[in-house]
């Protein structure tokens, strides 16, 4: 399948002038998305993905590594014509109102007069703010300004479209109207790359993922895979263990979850013999469950501030 | 169509825009009220002149209260052109469209112009017409040296277009001031390089450092005609086109080094 955007080893070094330093944001990350997906673009704040995102639409230069979108340059006239980008926060011209700053854009765009009326009332409506077209952007609320980012980002009707935290700001309607929209542009055939840290948002619409922590791909793949990863078993012993039972090949962790019992999580794959060893230590078993691991433990394991049993997983 | 500045459709959506906002930039009416009232005390001290020399003083106190104001818009809104634009981070939806960054330059700086032309049409129906309610009549080559005067403070928003697209708004202003003031005496230095004793005919540093400063700097004299209007020497439109060749001269290098600078920036 065709790539809508191919990333190899990029790297963005910053240098602060007089203080000597650097920050390296983005350590070599390697990722690709395909053609009419949604790709999420998950970690935690300070992660890296704006970073990586803005050298996606030419606002940064790689320090290293290469970026291509639709085929071409990031930033290249011919590919941003075919780009759509919400920025984090957007902040747009707040002396007009949103019909003058769409029209704004649309001539960039080059589209007539004409087709730019028509798009600009059909976006304003579809993002809910039919009714505030008239209002100058100063008195919009954040959740508003985050819909005219999202009706800019449409404009024009873009083979791709690249949204940083799209549902910042939003209200709970606000946040379903735009997971909505985010999936009825799939059913039209355009790929969505989308970062959030919202990993409800990402569960709920991800075809494909990839989790950065501190620069890094951590974990890539369909959310099928990188959950698979973290299959595990939950057993639940009456009575106390030793100390030495947490340390044993397979075994995440042991918690007492109340009373006398004991809680296990074991991989998958070593459950078996875990079960063996706790009946031949003549430990009375009362429960065993399949547990699979959330995305949310996934994320919060690489963020070094794991839950019980959110060892990191290799990626 | 594509021209030395860009496609004109993508650099006029920016020009316009950049016009828009400072129609509606309540600072900019201040500065026009301001302008108003500097044409206007023009007035007030022509009448503290001696009889014969009412029409000198208002035409020459008029004409310089013009120019400076212009340049007082030019810098002040030169400077924040691309600053405000970075620090408002409304650059993120211009800058990723498909638009080159030469092209918002050119846009932006053609906005000013248009602000600038408006600005002089203002003070200049203000300043003729108190040269009418005073009895004085129009010099003769008025039209030419309120062009003069526009093309100073082009030339002017270059340089402040210049300095913004690397400077904060304050090193920007002091640099393009500093630029403004050495350009308006440039004369002065062209005159002691050629005069028989002084400091740059004996000292060959002061010297080298003279005619480096008359290469890199754009002499503004040519914009100011005012002893011209008053003593009533013709200032021809062949002059004033040669000085808009020179102007154009000047702005093409100060956009193409603002360009250059600009291509690179990180907007992080």
């Amino acid at each position: 399948m065709e790539d809508m955007i191919a990333v190899e080893g990029l790297r963005k070094v910053f240098h602060t002038p007089f203080r000597r330093r650097r920050v390296e944001a983005v350590k070599g990350v390697t990722f690709n998305v395909r053609r009419g997906e949604i790709f999420g673009f998950l970690g935690p704040n300070g992660a890296g993905k704006t970073t990586t995102l803005k050298m996606l639409v030419g606002l940064i230069r790689p320090t290293a590594g290469r970026a291509r979108i639709l085929g071409g340059e990031p930033g290249a006239i011919d590919i941003m014509a075919r780009v759509g980008f919400l920025p984090e926060q957007p902040y747009f011209y707040d002396y007009l109102k949103p019909t003058e700053l769409l029209d704004v854009f649309g001539q960039i765009f080059g589209l007539p007069r004409a087709e730019r009326r028509r798009r600009i009332d059909s976006l304003l409506d579809l993002v809910g703010l039919g009714d505030a077209k008239n209002r100058v952007l100063r008195k919009f609320s954040k959740g508003m300004l985050q819909r005219v980012g999202i009706a800019q980002a449409l404009l024009n009707d873009p083979e791709l479209i690249l949204l940083d935290e799209p549902m910042s700001g939003l209200d709970p309607v606000g946040r379903k109207e735009v997971i909505d929209l985010i999936a009825s542009l799939k059913d039209r055939g355009k790929t969505v790359f989308f970062s959030s840290h919202i990993l409800a948002d990402i569960e709920r619409l991800c075809d494909r993922v990839v989790i950065l922590h501190k620069g890094e791909v951590k974990h890539a793949g369909t959310l099928q895979e990188l959950l698979a990863q973290g299959d595990r078993k939950e057993i639940l012993v009456n009575g106390a263990l030793e100390d030495g039972w947490a340390a044993r090949p397979g075994i995440h962790a042991v918690d007492r979850v109340g009373g006398t019992v004991t809680r296990l999580l074991v991989e998958a794959g070593a459950s078996d013999g875990v079960l063996r060893d706790l009946l031949e230590a003549r430990l009375e078993v009362l429960q065993v469950a399949d547990r699979r691991i959330s995305l949310e433990e996934l994320f919060v394991a690489d963020a070094g501030t794991g839950p019980v049993g959110a060892k990191e997983v290799a990626g | 169509m594509t021209t030395l500045l860009g496609t004109p459709r993508r650099v006029a959506a920016i020009a316009r825009n950049t016009f828009i906002e400072a129609s509606r930039n309540r600072a900019f009416v201040g500065l026009g009220i301001a302008a108003m009232g500097l044409v206007a005390s023009s007035m007030a001290l022509s009448g503290l002149a001696i009889a014969d020399q009412m029409a000198r003083v208002l035409v020459d106190f008029g004409l310089f209260s013009i120019a400076v104001l212009e340049v007082v818009i030019a810098v002040t809104m030169g400077v924040i052109l691309v600053f405000k634009e970075v620090d408002k981070k409304t650059f993120y939806v211009i800058l990723t469209k498909p638009i080159r960054r030469s092209e918002v330059l050119a846009g932006k700086f053609f906005g000013l112009v248009a602000v600038l032309a408006i600005a002089l049409a203002l003070m200049s129906v203000a300043w003729i017409g108190s040269l009418a309610m005073r009895g004085v009549p129009l010099p003769h080559d008025i039209a030419q040296a309120l062009v003069l005067t526009w093309l100073q403070a082009v030339l002017i928003t270059s340089v402040a277009l210049f300095f913004s697209s690397f400077a904060s708004p304050i090193l920007s202003g002091v640099f393009t001031l500093g630029v403004y003031l050495a350009g308006t005496t440039l004369y002065v230095l062209d005159d002691l390089l050629i005069a028989r004793k002084g400091l740059l005919v004996t000292n060959d540093a002061a010297r080298a450092v003279a005619k480096t400063a008359l290469v890199i700097l754009p002499d503004l004299s040519v914009f100011n005609l005012g002893k011209e209007l008053i003593l009533g020497i013709p200032i021809g439109w062949d002059y004033v086109a040669a000085s808009g060749a020179y102007c154009l001269g000047w702005c093409l290098l100060f956009w193409g080094l603002a360009a250059v600078i600009f291509e690179r920036r990180d907007f992080a």
